[in-house]
């Protein structure tokens, strides 16, 4: 019988680096396969040939033994490929199933058929056994009701596998719980499901077969029940490359406590999150994406404001504004430095001078020479590349786009630094780089509070790690060793060796 | 000399040769008319008064959004300060009063543009354009429909129309304003942060600066030298009248779009303005030089926006990072955030 | 109760306490005399205003329509006088030529890249000048406004059993228009491209082609309300229409058809129109100077705007925060 889906030997060069290495991957009817794998393993990349959005460079497709070429989306569409996106593909102002029918409409003589559209949508919805009413105007649905309109667009067009990236990412237990069961139903209607999640204890869960991919090579296929959770994170990360960093002890911290937050909650994003930051000591938060860290810095650098709970500082609460915390020393890298760390139409000497007008003017009046200073010193002090402070930030490499985020703080008698994602699209060079500053600064007395997703980084620069998991600080390691695999099991919900519960 | 500075008088130095060649255009064919003095006064004169606008409602457009209101916030603060000074009986004091009254009318207007647009997501182009029915409306009722002529006292006509050295007085209050202007934007905080807000909003607000502080101010200014315009043209024709300066607002947004401002925001220079303001008038009187009846002005402008703008989308959309489409639509961060897709 | 219903009460109650107003304060509102007139002046601007409908619920703008309405009016008058062309010859150039324009308009902003704003106003003062440019002239050079003596054109400005021929027509468009909005692919398309467009290319839709469409139907009816003017006014001066997009988009937004795009219909932008002309007709009443009816356009615009932006906020500040609530925390085990 011939798998619905089989991948042989797919390969893509992204500019003379090889994504994905001649991969292997079959789906079969009816299973749920899902694809693991840290950043950078080749896991999107995969999908995107899968969906027409990029052409395979080398390899075989084919669906049901028939070979195929999948050049375009639409092509993707009409082979019977659905995909349920991250960011969803919908039309808030419109109701489900002009939604689902969307691009796909029923006419006679050109005009919409829309009962008959209706009454399909309708039937759909209750051979899947969904609750949505077919009228229903999405922009008033959950984003779990919008995701089961997106997986009703793609079994309104008669997919036969559909691709699922991070579909649980914003989703609530219960919610989850309501997906598989649909997963479920999906299955018995002999439908493929490739299922792209980092989350272990759910792919443990739902899967059929496990395929581990990582540095754009495939690891391994596993059958259900083969392996441990432990086995796969240990696969997921390779254990040659991360000997050197699986285990690092962690000292606890023997200084003043210089950011403490106290039963921190916003609804739906995070909830009752307490701990605290020790000055010189930069505090890791590991978790999967959509765990709430973010949003806990946001509110720690005065962006949003919490539904309760206290942040203090040195003691006091704080109250205020983001400016205001500048002032008080605070500064935030965040985790999408291109559209929120820097302007880009301009120099890297406006860009770091933004945050230092308090030095460098008087009575509002700009001081130039103390703002070029600022951008020759941002520029020496981080070496940043080209070394020119009129240099036009847009056109920076990201390495080096991060430092003049940086070089927007480091030039203030800083005392907390807020980072997220620090080293994401950075090449190694220039992530040792930021590793060396942010130790230099933490040495210096800064206290450094660290978002990040690379668990090799975490383990690398952290003194102290906590881990999120859907709202809350999950687990938390301020001695002894911890491994990598601990903090991705941590990461996921499960719980590790090695470390301690959260508070 | 590094690259950056090489390219960066490039650009600069782009508007002044266009004029340049403009220049020369016009000198070659009708060097009779248009090189003389007279001449060269009348084109002045006229850029005066749009000139003052531009200096004003740069601020506007540097943060992405525009002002349209400019020209009937000229006539209207002109018939106000018209009207004041009429009415009590023409003194010196009563034009210093005067005009400050109208200078008023203008920055409340600017302030009120400045709130509406900071306070709710909506776009600057059609409160503005709105807002201009409703000021011409007010000038309208300021005025009773009637010229109101306004032929004493000195104090009040030199600044229109009185002359130093030749030049005449409006000149050189275009001049200080634009000067002061410049200063403002490329010498302070609050010239820096308009930079910053119009390039990139977000990061701005990340980087403490109070946007809507600087919305407000920057349409306040925009509303301040509308006024003063309107002041030096009632100066000038020595009358108000409700439908002054109208269809300035179309030299002042084609001097600054030719003068390199991005309607993105974050883009421009008040020379650039300037240089802008220059050529749109040189464009006016050359076609009236070449005997073009006056209804092509209209087409010619709108063709020379057109194309402006064209350009700079072209070359603005290649440099910037940021995809901008409609600005006033609210930034969801906190709200919608599903999981990002992970890289690769 | 659906935003858009409520959205279409608060359309409906606007005009409501409107006609109250004015037609208890004013003598001879509710005369069939009245009412026949107010319904006439609805025509040129309704007309006008279901294509400007569907511009703005692609989130776009068109700024050039009073403008384009004038051109093409100028341009028939030279054709009858000059040219001596027939009517029925003059109308369905009058026809082309405004879609010719309204597709300019399309084109400048998905071509080219222009904001709607900027395109449609440089479009504005091109249009404005051809007007001015095709205007005719007596042999001194002033501008004269000839009349016109064709006979079609002039038909156009009759009425059929006291019903004026342009507010009939008005309904027809206005029908035909919410037809092709609530049942037809390129409406479905228009709500998507205005609501999301991103999403709606990712479902294979041409959003450069929906764009496009809208514009130039909307300069097709700006042709068609400049033949009705033309028959009503019996001559064309090169001002003709000046000031008509304000009023046209105050109409589209009374009527519910928000800014932000994707929302709204010609159901709404009816009742906006009629709001917009009983309005003008209690001004006129109540003999108030032009200068308030200028006022009063102006803040009817900043009010609907500032009023849609509120409500859409807070709808979808609810519309999340139920969702974060039935989330029944993305936190809890």
């Amino acid at each position: 019988m011939n798998p619905l889906l089989q991948m042989r030997g797919i390969t893509k060069t992204f500019g003379g680096i090889k994504v994905l290495d001649n991969v292997d991957l079959d789906v079969r009817a009816g299973e749920v396969h899902a694809v693991m794998g840290e950043n950078g393993a080749g896991k999107s990349t995969l999908m995107k040939i899968l969906t027409g959005v990029y052409p395979k460079d080398g390899g075989t497709i084919e669906l049901g033994g028939q070979p195929v070429e999948i050049d375009s989306r639409k092509q993707a569409a009409k082979l019977g490929i659905g995909m349920i996106y991250q960011e969803l593909s919908l039309i808030p102002t419109l109701t489900v199933a002009q939604n689902v029918m969307l691009s796909d409409e029923v006419t006679t003589a050109g005009v919409l058929s829309i009962g008959a559209m209706r009454k399909r949508v309708a039937e759909l919805v209750r051979t899947y056994g969904f609750r949505l009413g077919a009228d229903a105007l999405v922009e008033t649905l959950s984003i779990a009701q919008r995701q089961t309109v997106e997986i009703l667009k793609t079994l309104n067009r008669d997919c036969s596998l559909i691709i699922m990236d991070e579909p649980t990412a914003s989703l609530s237990n219960r919610e989850s719980k309501v997906l598989f069961e649909i997963i479920q139903t999906l299955k018995a209607q002999g439908i493929g499901i490739l299922y792209i999640s980092h989350r272990l204890d759910e792919v443990f869960e739902l899967a059929d077969r496990l395929t581990v991919l990582r540095d754009g090579v495939k690891v391994a296929t596993v059958e259900r029940g083969a392996m441990a959770p432990a086995d796969i994170v240990k696969m997921m990360l390779g254990k040659e490359l991360k000997a050197v960093g699986t285990a690092r002890h962690l000292h606890p911290p023997s200084s003043p406590v210089t950011v403490e937050v106290d039963h921190l909650s916003r609804k739906g994003l995070f909830e009752e999150v307490s701990f605290q930051a020790y000055r010189g000591e930069i505090l890791g938060i590991g978790g999967l994406v959509g765990s709430g860290r973010t949003e806990v810095l946001r509110c720690i650098f005065g962006i949003d404001t919490p539904d309760s709970g206290q942040i203090r500082f040195e003691g006091r609460q704080l109250t205020g504004g983001t400016r205001r915390r500048i002032m008080q020393g605070f500064g935030l890298i965040p985790e999408d430095r291109r559209n929120q760390g820097l302007v880009p139409l301009l120099s890297i000497e406006r860009n770091v001078a933004v945050t230092n007008y308090d030095s460098a003017s008087r009575a509002g009046i700009v001081d130039r020479r103390r703002e070029r200073r600022l951008g020759s010193e941002a520029v020496e002090r981080l070496d940043i590349r080209p070394a020119r402070p009129s240099q036009i930030v847009s056109n920076l490499s990201g390495g080096n786009a991060q430092k003049v985020v940086l070089g927007k703080w480091l030039l203030r008698d800083l005392k907390v630094l807020l980072v997220d994602e620090p080293t994401s699209g950075i090449d190694v060079g220039a992530k040792e780089e930021i590793y060396t500053r942010m130790r230099e600064l933490a040495d210096n007395g800064v206290t450094i509070i660290m978002v990040s997703s690379d668990v090799a980084e975490l383990l690398r620069v952290s003194d102290r790690i906590l881990v999120f998991h859907r709202g809350r600080i999950h687990w938390e390691y301020s001695d002894g060793a911890v491994s990598e695999e601990s903090v991705l099991l941590a990461a996921s919900g499960l719980t590790p060796e090695e470390g301690r519960p959260g508070r | 000399m590094n690259l950056d500075s090489i390219k960066k008088w490039g650009t600069r130095l782009q508007m002044p040769l266009i004029l340049l060649l403009v220049i020369l255009i016009l000198a070659i064919f009708q060097p009779g008319i248009f090189l003389t003095f007279g001449n060269f006064r009348s084109i002045l004169l006229a850029i005066s008064i749009y000139g003052l606008m531009v200096c004003g409602a740069i601020y506007p457009i540097l943060l992405g959004g525009i002002d349209l209101a400019v020209g009937a916030t000229a006539a209207m603060a002109g018939a106000a300060t018209v009207l004041f000074i009429v009415n009590s009986g023409g003194s010196d004091s009563s034009v210093l009063v005067g005009v400050m009254a109208g200078l008023a009318t203008g920055v409340a207007a600017g302030v009120v543009h400045g709130l509406i647009v900071s306070s709710f997501n909506v776009p600057p182009f059609l409160i503005t354009l709105a807002s201009m029915n409703i000021i011409y409306g007010i000038a309208q009722l300021l005025t009773g429909n009637k010229l109101i002529p306004i032929l004493k006292p000195k104090s009040f006509t030199a600044i229109g129309g009185g002359s130093l050295f030749g030049v005449p007085s409006s000149i050189y209050i275009l001049l200080v304003v634009a000067t002061l202007s410049y200063l403002l934007l490329n010498h302070t905080t609050f010239g820096r942060y308009v930079y910053a807000v119009g390039g990139n909003p977000v990061a701005a607000k990340m980087s403490g600066i109070n946007t809507r502080g600087v919305t407000l101010l920057a349409y306040a200014i925009s509303g301040l030298t509308a006024a003063m315009a309107g002041i030096v043209l009632a100066s000038m024709n020595q009358q108000a009248f409700a439908r002054a300066a109208q269809g300035y607002e179309t030299n002042v947004l084609a001097a600054l779009v030719t003068g390199g401002a991005s309607l993105m925001g974050g883009v421009g220079s008040l020379q650039g303005g300037m240089f802008g303001a220059l050529l749109i008038g040189l464009i006016d009187n050359g076609l009236r030089l070449m005997g073009v009846p006056s209804q092509y002005n209209g087409m010619v402008k709108a063709i020379v926006v057109i194309a402006a703008v064209a350009f700079s989308a072209y070359t603005h959309h290649r440099d910037s990072g940021l995809a901008r489409t409609r600005r006033w639509q609210p930034i969801r961060q906190t709200e919608n955030r599903t999981a990002r897709k992970e890289p690769l | 109760m659906r935003q858009d219903t409520v959205r279409r009460l608060v359309s409906l109650a606007l005009l409501a306490v409107l006609v109250a107003i004015f037609g208890f304060t004013t003598d001879s509102f509710f005369t069939p005399a009245n009412i026949l007139t107010l319904l006439r002046e609805c025509g040129v601007i309704g007309i006008v205003a279901v294509g400007v409908t569907m511009v703005i619920i692609t989130a776009g703008i068109d700024l050039s329509t009073g403008a384009l309405l004038g051109f093409v009016a100028m341009l028939s008058a030279n054709l009858l006088y000059y040219g001596k062309l027939p009517g029925l010859v003059v109308i369905p150039i009058a026809l082309v030529v405004g879609a010719l324009g309204g597709y300019l308009n399309g084109t400048l902003v998905t071509r080219l890249r222009l904001p709607d704003f900027i395109a449609t106003l440089s479009t504005q003062f091109l249009f404005r000048a051809l007007a001015l440019i095709l205007a005719i002239r007596t042999s001194t050079g002033m501008i004269s406004n000839k009349t016109i003596n064709d006979r079609t054109i002039q038909l156009l400005g009759g009425s059929v059993n006291g019903v004026y021929l342009v507010t009939i027509a008005f309904l027809v468009i206005a029908v035909a228009g919410q037809f092709l909005l609530k049942l037809t692919k390129l409406g479905v398309y228009t709500y998507a491209v205005g609501a999301n467009l991103p999403s709606a290319e990712l479902s294979g839709i041409n959003s450069a082609r929906v764009r496009r469409m809208a514009y130039t139907l909307t300069g097709l009816l700006c042709g068609v309300a400049a033949l009705f003017t033309m028959g009503r006014v019996g001559s064309v001066t090169p001002d003709l229409g000046t000031g008509l997009e304000l009023n046209v988009i105050a109409a589209v937004i009374v009527g519910g058809t928000a800014f932000t795009g994707g929302r709204g219909d010609v159901v709404g932008t009816v009742i906006g129109t009629v709001f917009m002309m009983v309005l003008t007709n209690g001004i006129y009443k109540y003999n108030l100077p032009t200068a308030a009816q200028m006022i009063i356009l102006g803040s009817v615009i900043i009010v609907m705007v500032v009023f849609d932006s509120l409500y859409n906020g807070f709808m979808h500040r609810r519309a999340v925060q139920r969702e974060k609530f039935a989330a029944e925390a993305v936190v809890a085990s």
